[in-house]
């Protein structure tokens, strides 16, 4: 469904200079800073996959999202989304896809999200019967009813993203980007968004892509997941294969040796031992050698795991 | 075609829920259209004020320069009317809403122009129009069907002309060029040059106006003609550059939307 080779893009904005006339200079310089958000990224996604596209604030990971999604040209590289180029064939392409940016609405402001919704349908050329077994799917699996008369400024974040949810998906296109959709949002809210996420992708009819920080959504909803930073693909596979590291005993001593059965002492003063089999076994032999202070036994968890990489 | 009909209807619907959500200001609507009149007609009172002394400028009388500013008011208020929201450009791009025009299946320039309905600027149609009408009939003028049909093309000509060089300002801002000063500056020579007969700046000005910016074409050629002031076939073309220079303001919006850069990350 997307298939993306050797996507780059490079940024330019003219030098900003500081210091005694640092604004004329920055006015009149030639010179260019450059900087590379996205690159030489490679990925392929397929229909009715839920991809976690994962990475730290300024990977790049909006970067990319506006290029799938047409809004930006690439410095180099080729993308392909439902077979077409998207900022090429720009128009065609907005009917296949829907968008939700989480830090940004896309509805009209000043009017009632009903409103809204409908200029949204206008806009897409929906035809009014499908509008309104639309509309009325959304009304119940969103919960809509309260507030579709209200002006969408004074809706509460939780309400706006529900609102914009059901924009993005009013015209029932195959393919959802969502960037950053439980940004800011309570628990029972960023619930009834991952709840949203798991219908629309039903029997694996809508491809999802999902940007976020919140792993737990990750967790929730993703099977695979493409991490990227700096611009660049660090990971890209199931999430069950990074989360597939052993489980590790964390252990303080009274007498803080150099090291104790091969594990050196870390920065912390703990030795952390990987747990293959016989953790008690493991737990009474070195209780045989050394008094033991504390001990705890961790799970591997995506957050550390993704830690690990990031800071790697 | 086909695209060009539903642009236009999705168009009016987009200015129609736009003038929903600025109708609930309803005190701003107002003050808006208030604002607007009174601006345009305190410039129209400076040249009563001005005729009252000098009787003729440069050969024209008052109710001919009436004509001529009615001429240019509307044609002023026909382009903005619809243009004014793209006014807003650098700040729909600065704050990323100019995103979202991108991914809708609709021109966004078409969406651009329907997020805001520029509503001082009835005020200038109103006075313009009323301009038009009072001097049409105190002019000396010999109205036949032509001369009417003539006076229509005009306008919508000269409000092309306008348009033009507006859109082509306001899509710098798409490379975050910020044109807004000198947009200001082109407006005002188009509404301090273009409301008075082109004679009285003389030489250099009045070839500069014509040729370069061209103000002249937008009210006061067509205005010769139809004061029987000027008899070129020529000067009947006049309404016909509105439409070219259109078309070009629109390939260098097309071109600057290629280079379009978000914001953010």
């Amino acid at each position: 469904m997307i298939r993306v080779e050797g996507l780059t893009k490079v940024f330019r904005r003219p030098r900003t200079f500081s210091g005694p006339f640092g604004a004329l200079r920055t006015l009149v310089t030639r010179q260019h800073v450059e900087k590379t958000a996205v690159d030489d990224v490679s990925f392929e996604i397929h229909e009715g996959e839920v991809i976690g596209y994962l990475g730290p604030n300024g990977a790049g990971k909006s970067t990319t999202i506006k290029i799938l999604t047409g809004i930006l040209t690439p410095t180099s590289g080729t993308v392909e989304v439902n077979g077409l180029v998207p900022w090429r064939d720009r128009s065609v392409n907005a009917r296949n896809v829907g968008v939700v940016f989480g830090q940004r609405s896309q509805l009209w402001w000043d009017l009632p999200l009903i409103e809204s919704l409908r200029l949204v349908g206008a806009l897409y050329d929906v035809p009014a019967p499908r509008f309104e077994r639309s509309l009325k799917k959304l009304r119940d699996l969103l919960g809509l009813d309260e507030f579709l008369d209200t002006p969408v400024r004074q809706l509460s974040l939780g309400q706006r993203m529900r609102g914009d949810l059901a924009a993005a998906v009013l015209y029932e296109p195959p393919l959802l980007y969502l960037d950053e959709p439980t940004v800011g949002l309570d628990v029972v809210a960023k619930e009834a968004v991952r709840e949203f996420i798991v219908e629309t992708n039903g029997a694996g009819r809508t491809t999802v892509i999902l940007t976020t920080h919140d792993l737990a959504d990750v967790e929730a909803l993703c099977k695979r997941i493409i991490l990227i930073d700096h611009g660049k693909v660090l990971f890209d596979g199931a999430i069950d294969a990074l989360v597939n590291e052993p489980r590790r005993l964390v252990v303080t001593l009274e007498s803080e040796p150099e090291e104790v059965r091969g594990v050196p002492r870390d920065a912390e003063g703990r030795y952390v031992f990987e747990i293959h089999d016989d953790l008690p076994g493991m737990i009474a032999s070195i209780a045989a050698e050394h008094t033991i202070r504390d001990l705890s036994v961790e799970e591997p968890d995506l957050e550390s795991v993704i830690k690990g990489i990031y800071t790697r | 075609m086909a695209e060009v009909f539903r642009s236009l209807r999705l168009y009016v619907l987009l200015q129609r829920a736009s003038a929903r959500g600025a109708l609930q200001y309803r005190l701003n609507t107002v003050i808006g259209i208030l604002s607007g009149a009174i601006w345009q007609g305190t410039g129209f009172a400076f040249i009563w004020v001005v005729m009252h002394t000098f009787p003729s400028l440069a050969g024209w009388g008052l109710a001919e320069i009436a004509f001529l500013y009615g001429l240019r008011l509307t044609a002023h208020a026909l382009a903005m009317i619809p243009l004014m929201s793209v006014n807003d450009i650098q700040w729909v791009v600065r704050n990323g809403e100019f995103d979202r025009f991108l991914l809708r299946p609709l021109n966004p320039l078409v969406q651009l122009m329907g997020n805001r309905m520029g509503i001082a600027q009835f005020g200038d149609l109103l006075v313009g129009v009323t301009l038009l009408a009072v001097a049409g009939q105190n002019a000396q003028i010999s109205w036949n069907a032509w001369l009417i049909a003539f006076c229509f093309v005009a306008i919508i000509g000269g409000a092309l002309i306008e348009a033009a060089f507006f859109l082509a300002l306001c899509s710098l801002a798409l490379r975050m060029i910020d044109t807004f000063a000198l947009r200001v500056f082109v407006d005002d020579v188009f509404s301090k040059f273009g409301s008075y007969p082109m004679k009285i700046f003389g030489g250099v000005t009045e070839w500069l106006l014509t040729f370069v910016l061209p103000v002249a074409f937008v009210a006061y050629i067509p205005a010769s003609v139809v004061l029987g002031k000027l008899d070129t076939p020529l000067a009947l073309a006049a309404p016909l550059l509105g439409v070219v220079l259109v078309a070009l303001a629109y390939l260098v919006w097309r071109r600057q939307l290629d280079h379009y850069q978000s914001v953010g990350h």
